[in-house]
């Protein structure tokens, strides 16, 4: 009995190989898909790391000097009249000797508050500006002879609990979606090929004239369609291992290998998945009348755990979401990504409910192939 | 043996078996002859288990199909029409894969491969990938899958359909070895020579019903022809949809 099965996939597994297309879809993904993300991230760290110089306008910049310099050291500086950013700082005549006195000296900050592009750079100006000041303030009253911190009653200490593997969770969250999807797309084209595609070239009757049961034939094609999503995800990361090691992760104080323990992980927590995504593409191609209704009929339906993914990963999902396919993986993954301990329960939850998903996709397609509607196309 | 037994069976409008019986036994060529779309197909297909029968059932060997599908077909080789070729295997690969999924296992199924592919004359092509077969290549092919395991019946769906004399001629010489060792051959057909050439029991049929049992001589002269074509045409009362 299991000995059918066994010949079904390796010719189902020979007939694919042979199949450019079906070989091109993983590989192009496999390939594609980490190196694009690869590309995000260096335009990601790019922004992240070293902000923009902030280009003003400065009045009567030379009324005061040493704010200048302690501005341009903050890159804010006066910079070409076409480049700046419709902020206008105004030194008052009167700063120099001011300042020298002792006294406030004025400095006017000229900007259009509700420009929502202006409010991060404004933000800046003015954090810049009372650090200035503070610091002035404080040289007086050393000045003075008067401990400075008479003037701070409250030190504010701020300790960021975040680990610098968690901040990549975020990012490597996004990576891990791109992995996972990668068993819905490497095993697409065989799931098409294999059931819609086999209807089209009438070789499915045929197979169905031999001795063999439509609950083996299922199952023999369930785990073709998985081994290639499985393969797919396989070289997504191994690929993914390669292209990650040349973003350069230090610039972000935290670093993101795809090591050994992860591609295992990933692997694991992946197979489920693929034992579902390859029931549920099956099942809609086998519905479909022929190869081409079923590309596009999976194209729609493969929005679904797309959705789910991203959902996850932006973390912008209800709680339920973490008992459902795709989803709940993912966010496992992630958890494990940013060291925390797996959220096992959690995990098995959702991969039962995966797999009971399949289960009954498969039962449903079990069933199809008894009918002369599906199988003859009537 | 294949027996079936009042089927009848309705797609959509038409009434495609209508309380169909005949049986076609062991040791002898059956031709299921009719006009298109007299239910031939449907006929086979339903032998085979793939439709279901409104009414009446099918036996082979005396096992109902419907009961125990697995068991029956086990006793059944088909040459489907179409082929369903898998274009990216070679002749080798597919005609031992059905092999296994007869049961056969993976030595044997290669072994009987091999005097299959002899048999048929398909040595030349045996390993090139079945795409961009000549029609005469890829009814070996089909053929080789239907006689592998040696089922006791075998059962061909328009066999000739497209095929050049030399062709047809194999097909023809493996028919009559297959019955000379004692297998039942079963095969539809719209074409007059290939049944007269053939057969030793033609099952005339028009619309679902059996009009006529017997072999193409007593057809003949069950109506008082020379010919089976005009016995035929006699027997199905018009001369619709035959190709000569």
């Amino acid at each position: 009995m299991s000995n059918k099965i066994i010949t079904m996939v390796r010719k189902e597994l020979i007939d694919a190989a042979r199949d450019k297309r079906s070989v091109m879809a993983g590989l192009y993904y496999a390939v594609g898909a980490p190196l694009l993300m690869c590309g995000m991230f260096f335009m990601l760290i790019g922004q992240l790391t070293s902000p923009e110089d902030l280009n003003i306008k400065i009045n009567n910049p030379q009324g005061a000097p040493d704010l200048i310099k302690y501005l341009s050291s903050k890159g804010i500086t006066q910079g070409d009249a076409d480049k700046n950013k419709d902020i206008l700082l105004v030194v008052s005549d009167d700063y120099a000797s001011n300042m020298a006195k002792g006294i406030s000296a004025d400095v006017t900050l000229i900007a259009d508050a509700s420009n929502e592009k202006l409010q991060k750079s404004i933000r800046r100006l003015e954090k810049n500006l009372q650090q200035y000041s503070s610091e002035m303030g404080s040289l007086r009253l050393i000045a003075r002879g008067i401990d400075p911190r008479v003037m701070q009653p409250i030190k504010l200490n701020v300790e960021d609990q975040a680990t610098p593997d968690s901040k990549a969770g975020m990012i490597l969250g996004l990576a891990t979606m791109t992995m996972i999807y990668a068993v819905f797309i490497s095993g697409m084209n065989l799931a098409i090929d294999t059931s819609a595609g086999e209807r089209e070239r009438n070789s499915l009757a045929l197979l169905l004239s031999h001795p063999v049961s439509t609950g083996q034939i299922v199952i023999a094609k369930i785990i073709s369609v998985t081994l290639f999503g499985m393969i797919g995800l396989l070289l997504t990361l191994i690929v993914s291992k390669f292209a990650y090691s040349f973003v350069p992760w230090q610039e972000l104080g935290f670093s993101v290998s795809v090591n050994s323990s992860f591609i295992g992980m990933m692997m694991l927590v992946g197979l489920p998945v693929a034992i579902m995504a390859a029931c549920l593409q099956l099942f809609v191609s086998f519905m479909a009348k022929s190869f081409k209704e079923a590309q596009s009929y999976l194209t729609i339906v493969l929005m679904l755990p797309m959705m789910l993914a991203m959902a996850a990963s932006y973390d912008i999902a209800p709680d339920t979401l973490q008992w459902l396919p795709v989803s709940g993986q993912l966010q496992a993954l992630i958890e494990f990504i940013k060291g925390r301990e797996l959220p096992g329960m959690q995990l098995a939850i959702s991969s039962l409910i995966t797999l009971a998903i399949s289960a009954l996709l498969a039962f449903g397609m079990q069933k199809s192939l008894k009918s002369e509607k599906i199988v003859f196309g009537l | 043996m294949i027996q079936v037994t009042n089927l009848s069976k309705r797609i959509g409008d038409v009434q495609a078996l209508d309380d169909l019986s005949f049986s076609a036994l062991d040791g002898q060529i059956t031709g299921l002859l009719g006009p298109n779309g007299a239910g031939k197909t449907t006929c086979l297909r339903t032998v085979f288990g793939l439709l279901k029968p409104d009414n009446g059932f099918a036996e082979i060997d005396g096992i109902n199909i419907a009961k125990s599908p697995v068991a029956a077909k086990q006793q059944l080789g088909l040459f489907p029409d179409p082929f369903g070729l898998y274009e990216r295997l070679t002749p080798r690969e597919y005609i031992s894969y059905f092999a296994e999924l007869n049961g056969l296992s993976r030595s044997d199924a290669k072994h009987a491969t091999s005097s299959v592919i002899e048999k048929l004359h398909l040595a030349d092509i045996a390993d090139r990938q079945c795409k961009g077969f000549s029609q005469g290549q890829r009814m070996k092919t089909a053929l080789a899958q239907a006689i592998v395991h040696q089922p006791t019946n075998i059962v061909l769906d328009e066999p000739t359909r497209g095929l050049d004399v030399m062709s047809t001629r194999v097909l023809r010489d493996i028919l009559r070895d297959l019955k000379n060792q004692g297998h039942c051959v079963l095969f539809s057909s719209h074409v007059m020579q290939e049944v007269a050439a053939l057969c030793d029991q033609v099952i005339v049929m028009a619309e679902g019903k059996v009009v006529a049992v017997g072999s193409p001589d007593a057809l003949c002269q069950q109506t008082g022809k020379n010919s089976l074509e005009d016995a035929f045409i006699q027997l199905i009362g018009t001369d619709e949809g035959i190709a000569a």
